[in-house]
């Protein structure tokens, strides 16, 4: 019994040690963040326990009962021990119960928004995010204020996405047809990645926005900002492109590149003006010459690319893996700019 | 590889010669009181139940969670064809009758009893098979139109589908009983399938309920 | 060692029944007869479309979709188990001709090639399931492989992003519905009613029928490559609305799920049946070995759930074909309803894969530790408490997906729970190892290498249960690491257990030793080189699921490519091994592990018929040390040695 517990000892040293000395979690960076820890160690705890007992116990067997050569007989025949079975029905059932109440407690306080949060509206869509702040300002960076309850409401266009910043721990998908919520308190200012993490297609792997996390100060200044950049702008459309609110009311080329970019196109399509490369849809460097091919005035036709993606399908592509949503998504100026944009007007 | 000699064939340990292998297994042991084509049909229903059930569980989610659900079911313009549904309900629980009618029969060794009462029920599941055909094609809406469209066609098809095997069913039995099998000590092959038929009336009720009463 | 050529067709035939009619080599069950009534099938389920298409007055009548989608995965596959000749005997039944009552015409294997034919004897069904599963798991290996490959460094190298989701999905989906699952189908075809005292399944011929459903989806699963647009892309669960925008290579996963699915069914029913209604006499439930009762309890979870698989993989394909709205939200549908459905299967799917290796684990364990399993009944009943509770968890892969809060709570305590009854199998191998005689053989090494591995496993499906961890890890390489510590840590490695466990009962031969303790250890050691690192990399931050990352991961990444080439290669020793053995390998004694189950008592390989006569069961089925007891006594010759 004694060599048993120090093979078990042992396996649990060295299992601490693999817990500790590598860095698990990445560095917290919110408050449900420092919960989801929390649990994380306790849960980490017990599995320590359980995971040195067994590997003791194997260790211990192969060593200790290891049969002789030449021994051919069986060993004691014990058939069971009620004392022992009920204690390792109950010690478990006490463990996982512990954790699940932990975790519900988690949940609870990781669910509450406070009494002031930051509304913040998400859109999600193939392959792209946008965020909508109080005051109907739009932008494609996710910027979050210091120590404040930021409450999400999510909505998808097309297909399931999820929402998940690693460092702040919290992540809820974005379901069509249901408006999903979540709340992160941001605890140290910083630039995160955002990341999709529910397969949403093609682009899936892309999918990602820049976050920033700013003194509320600071905040409030970029959200008005925002505001009167989003007024000067043409119908209200998008401002703040993903260099975080650079130009005010500008031409409709820019309007048309940032659409490009915050609609995801660039996620597909290779573009020089855009400066994307990717390989999933055809280059978009050539579209006059596509336009005479199929016969069509070249903004009708770019046009009809966008909207109706399955109507012409370039040789070599697939109907159906472009979203068919983008009529809906894109407002009339975003896809007029866009169509300029990408005719080189 | 042929010319590896394989022993993988139960044959080649050497103690069973060809001459020394009885000709055909010994009996099994019947360790139930199941007879084993009943329970396995029996466990084939549990697992036909659950297909409904999955059918049942994409209503639940369509009518009762999801929502956008409408008031009112169907929604508005559309209406269900209750009246010929309910036709329909009566013809096939007289048919759950005259299968009872017919197994009964074969167990008294009636042998026309039980050929009539095939014949009668085939006769009254194809009624409900070309009702419900018809009633497609008149009731205003196809599969496109909605979620309560793809609910409705989904139970009623997949039900639709289950007449069809059982007919098959009772067809094969027919068959047979034409050709002067079954008798009052071997009659599973009408028995089993009479199960079936059963089943498939008491789904009807259930859908007939959930899809057009409530 | 002569290759017997008796004619075994008249087999079972009575004295004084007309002979068989001869038949013209195009017309006899095989593979010449499914060379043409495959194409003719197709060709009816074509013009099936056709007519239906061109009575309504749809254009264009002639669309491959629906074409291929009726008469390439319908009526074609149909077709081809017509040729085969699965239906025949019913076919004969149905018609009202004259059936033998008891033909066992296909039963039995006398050479190699009758491996490759339609056979009811649940032995030969066995061996077929195995090595044909084996196939699919080399092919989802080396998917694996490739999209390893493209991972080994961030950024694109060799695929773009849909063909790398397609491998992922095709991996994940040979490995689970034609490999694990019907793996274990295999092993048990052969073993239970061996055990069982029983001359074979209940069903012979729906056995057969379940087999040959089995390449027809795999062959469907492998077909989804050549689909324009690639194959099926959404991963092994392929959730709505996604799946139903896909290009057309999904559809060979939703109908390719449907003929596994159909097959398991049988199967199950089939086990069920057998079970129940054909226990030797004095085999009661309280002394059926617990590879029986594993095998119970899974029949009854796919009995139970498999159904609505079947239904989730039917909507999508409505939602797509036949453009109903089940998971359209403008249209009224509700898109979490295909999770729910989904995972009401596959979550008691996750215990169907690992449920008959449990009971793998206690044979061998015992068998070679020389004891009885410690707590016999609670192991049994700690199989039905997961049975439970396996359907009352299915939403713990929901957390994140935005179903009703409420729904959490209780689903992650039932869902904690399970750890229980699995606790309590694992302490009670560990109680039967403690003052054992520790038999330190391939398949034991196996089996601790499972217990080792499947803890963690366990313990990060623990992990994943609390709720908060979830949030945070879900969708991440932690659950990649969780699935393959549980399906590979836990699954294959019992499979390889049984598997060198039965293989010289399977074949009458022994295998190579010195190679079976390689592969051990070169599995062991690669499997937590591969996997290990996931963990890390999941919590780290790297979703799953993508084909490009972070470079931070480029480093870990290489780590786990490399452990998973070699983990590949360690395979090819495992086949090498089983090959040459089962060619040439040491003839095998009937009984060489001393087990006490009911299947050692007969020759290896077993008679045709497994007894000579049905065995009598005297007394549990692991009475090591017990002096004098057994578990059986069979009568007529088949104790005899078979080379004695
Ligand atoms: C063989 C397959 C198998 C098995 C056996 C399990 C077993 C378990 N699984 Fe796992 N699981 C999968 C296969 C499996 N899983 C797969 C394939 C997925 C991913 C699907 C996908 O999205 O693609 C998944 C995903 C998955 C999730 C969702 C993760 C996510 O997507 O966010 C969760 C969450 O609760 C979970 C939990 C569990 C639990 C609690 C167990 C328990 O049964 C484990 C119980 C065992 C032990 C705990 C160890 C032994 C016990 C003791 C030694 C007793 C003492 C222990 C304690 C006191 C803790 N699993
Ligand atoms: C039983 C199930 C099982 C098994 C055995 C495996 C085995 C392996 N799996 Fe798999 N895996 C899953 C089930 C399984 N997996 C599931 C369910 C998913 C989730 C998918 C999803 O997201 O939907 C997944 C996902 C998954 C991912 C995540 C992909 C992603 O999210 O992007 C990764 C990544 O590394 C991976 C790797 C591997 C590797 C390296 C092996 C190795 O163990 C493979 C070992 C290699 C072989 C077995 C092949 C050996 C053969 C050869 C090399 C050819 C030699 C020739 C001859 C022998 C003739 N798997
Ligand atoms: C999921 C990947 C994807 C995204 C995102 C995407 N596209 Fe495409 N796109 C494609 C594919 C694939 C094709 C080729 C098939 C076709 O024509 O439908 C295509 C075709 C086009 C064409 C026609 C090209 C030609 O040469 O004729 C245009 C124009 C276009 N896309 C513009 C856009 C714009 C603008 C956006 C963003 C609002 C966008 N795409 C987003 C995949 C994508
Ligand atoms: Cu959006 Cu993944
Ligand atoms: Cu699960």
């Amino acid at each position: 019994m004694i060599r048993v517990t120090v093979i078990a000892v042992l396996a649990a040293i060295v299992t601490t040690l693999v817990a500790v000395l590598i860095r698990w979690l990445p560095e917290s960076a919110s408050e449900q963040m420092d919960r989801i820890t929390f649990t994380y160690w306790f849960a980490t705890v017990i599995s320590i326990a359980i995971f040195s007992i067994v590997i003791g116990l194997i260790v211990y067997s192969v060593w200790a009962f290891r049969v002789q050569p030449e021994d051919d007989t069986d060993g004691p025949p014990i058939h069971g021990n009620t004392k022992l079975e009920i204690a390792w029905t109950i010690v478990p059932a006490l463990l996982v119960i512990s954790i699940g109440l932990v975790s519900a407690v988690v949940i609870s306080k990781n669910a509450n928004a406070g009494s002031d949060p930051l509304e913040v509206k998400v859109f999600a869509q193939q392959f792209a995010w946008k965020f909508e702040y109080p005051g109907e300002v739009r932008s494609d960076e996710l910027v979050m204020p210091l120590r404040r309850p930021v409450e999400f409401h999510m909505e998808s266009a097309d297909v399931i996405h999820s929402l998940w910043i690693p460092q702040m721990g919290q992540k809820q998908d974005v379901v069509p047809g249901v408006t999903t919520k979540i709340v992160i308190t941001p605890t140290r200012t910083g630039t995160f990645t955002l990341i999709c993490t529910e397969l949403c297609g093609l682009g899936h792997a892309t999918m990602r926005a820049p976050v920033r996390v700013l003194e509320q100060p600071e905040f409030a200044s970029w959200l008005a900002k925002q505001r009167a950049a989003g007024a000067g702008a043409a119908g209200g459309a998008a401002s703040g492109g993903t260099g975080g609110g650079t130009q005010a009311g500008g031409a409709a080329s820019a309007l048309g590149k940032q659409t490009f970019a915050s609609a995801g196109c660039g996620g597909c399509h290779a573009f020089e003006p855009a400066g994307t490369d990717a390989q999933i849809g055809p280059g978009l460097d050539n579209l006059v010459a596509d336009a005479k091919k199929a016969g069509e005035p070249e903004d009708a036709y770019i046009e009809q690319s966008i909207v109706e993606p399955n109507a012409v399908v370039v040789a070599g592509y697939q109907p159906g893996v472009m979203p068919q949503t983008f009529g809906e998504t894109l407002s009339p100026e975003e896809l007029d700019a866009l169509v300029a944009f990408l005719s080189g007007k | 590889m042929s010319d590896i000699p394989i022993s993988g064939g139960p044959h080649l340990a050497g103690s069973h010669p060809q001459e020394a292998i009885p000709h055909g297994p010994p009996p099994a042991n019947r360790s139930s009181r199941l007879d084993a084509a009943t329970l396995g049909m029996f466990l084939f229903i549990a697992s036909e139940a659950m297909l409904f059930g999955a059918f049942f569980t994409a209503y639940f989610f369509v009518r009762v969670v999801n929502p956008t659900a409408t008031e009112t079911w169907p929604p508005a313009p559309f209406e269900f064809p209750v009246f010929v549904a309910g036709v329909n309900t009566a013809i096939l629980v007289t048919s759950s009758f005259t299968i009872h009618w017919a197994t009964q029969a074969i167990k008294r060794n009636d042998r026309n009893g039980l050929r009539a009462g095939l014949v009668v029920t085939i006769l009254l599941g194809s009624a409900f098979l070309l009702t419900q055909a018809i009633e497609y094609a008149h009731v205003g809406f196809n599969t496109g139109d909605g979620a309560f469209a793809s609910v409705f066609f989904g139970l009623t098809g997949l039900h639709g589908a289950h007449v069809f095997v059982g007919l098959s069913l009772l067809t094969i039995a027919a068959v047979r009983a034409f050709r002067g099998h079954f008798s009052a000590e071997h009659h599973h092959g009408v028995e089993i399938p009479g199960i079936y038929w059963h089943f498939v009336d008491v789904m009807w009720i259930i859908v007939f309920f959930a899809v057009y009463v409530l | 060692m002569t290759s017997t050529t008796e004619p075994h067709s008249q087999h079972g035939l009575r004295p004084g029944d007309p002979p068989p009619r001869r038949r013209g080599i195009f017309m006899r069950p095989g593979y010449l007869r499914a060379s043409w009534v495959t194409p003719l099938f197709f060709l009816i389920g074509m013009y099936i479309v056709v007519a239906l298409r061109a009575l309504a007055g749809w254009d264009p009548v002639y669309d491959w979709e629906y074409i291929v989608l009726i008469a390439g995965m319908v009526t074609a596959p149909i077709g081809f188990l017509l040729g085969m000749g699965v239906f025949d005997y019913w076919l004969y039944w149905i018609s009202g001709r004259p059936t033998v009552a008891d033909d066992h015409a296909s039963h039995g294997a006398y050479s190699w090639k009758d491996y490759f034919k339609v056979n009811t004897d649940h032995k030969v069904i066995g061996i077929q399931y195995l090595v044909t599963t084996f196939f699919f798991f080399v092919a989802g290996g080396f998917l694996a492989m490739l999209f390893r490959a493209e991972l080994a460094e961030p950024g694109m190298q060799f695929f773009d992003t849909q063909t790398f989701n397609g491998l992922v999905s095709a991996h994940a989906t040979l490995m689970i519905f034609v490999f694990i699952i019907p793996a274990f189908a295999g092993l048990a075809n052969f073993a239970v009613p061996l055990m069982l005292g029983a001359p074979d399944m209940a069903f012979p011929r729906l056995n057969a029928l379940s087999f040959w459903m089995l390449p027809v989806a795999g062959a469907l699963f492998l077909a989804s490559f050549l689909a324009p647009g690639g194959a099926f892309a959404t991963g092994w669960t392929s959730y709505a609305p996604l799946a139903s925008e896909q290009p057309f290579g999904q559809v060979f996963f939703n109908m390719g799920v449907q003929w596994a699915g159909a097959s398991s069914i049988a199967t199950a029913l089939n086990f069920l049946v057998t079970i129940i209604t054909m226990r030797a006499p004095g085999m009661t439930f309280w002394r059926m070995p617990l590879l029986v009762w594993a095998n119970f309890t899974t029949s009854l979870l796919v009995v139970i759930a498999t159904p609505f698989i079947a239904g989730s993989q039917f909507f999508v394909m409505f939602d797509r074909v036949m453009h109903t709205s089940f998971f359209t939200p403008d249209n009224g549908g509700y898109v979490l309803g295909y999770q729910h459905i989904f995972w009401f299967y596959s979550h008691p799917a996750v215990y169907i894969m690992v449920l008959p290796g449990f009971g793998i684990i206690s044979e061998v364990i015992s068998v070679f530790s020389r004891k009885p399993i410690f707590g016999y009944r609670l192991m049994a009943v700690s199989l039905i408490g997961i049975l439970v509770l396996a359907f009352s968890v299915w939403a713990h892969h929901m957390f994140v997906a935005g179903m009703a809060d409420w729904l959490r709570i209780p689903m992650m305590i039932s869902t904690l729970l399970i750890a229980v009854p699995t606790g309590i199998k694992v302490f009670s191998w560990l109680a039967t190892l403690w003052e054992g005689k520790l038999h330190l053989s391939t398949p034991m090494l196996f089996a601790l290498g499972f217990i080792s591995t499947f803890v963690i496993g366990g313990l990060s499906g623990v992990y994943v249960a609390s709720v908060p961890i979830d949030i945070h890890a879900s969708d991440t390489y932690f659950v990649v690491a969780h699935i393959h510590y549980v399906l590979f840590g836990g699954s294959v490695f019992t499979i390889f257990a049984g598997l060198y466990y039965w293989f010289p009962k399977m074949t009458g031969r022994m295998f190579d030793e010195r190679l079976g303790k390689l592969h051990f250890w070169l599995t062991f050691v690669t499997f937590n080189l591969t996997f290990f690192p996931m963990h890390w990399l999941g919590l780290d931050g790297m979703p799953r699921r993508v084909a490009d990352y972070a470079g931070t991961y480029g480093a870990l990444n290489m780590v786990v490519s490399i452990g998973s080439f070699v983990l590949g290669a360690s395979v090819v020793i495992f086949a090498y091994n089983i090959v040459v053995s089962w060619a040439r390998g040491p003839v095998a004694e009937s009984n060489p592990w001393k087990a006490m189950t009911i299947e050692w008592q007969v020759s290896s390989p077993p008679p045709v018929f497994n007894f000579d006569e049905i065995p009598q069961v005297v007394g549990g089925p692991y009475e090591y040390g017990v002096p004098g007891a057994r578990h059986a006594v069979l009568r007529g010759g088949a104790l005899q040695e078979a080379h004695a």
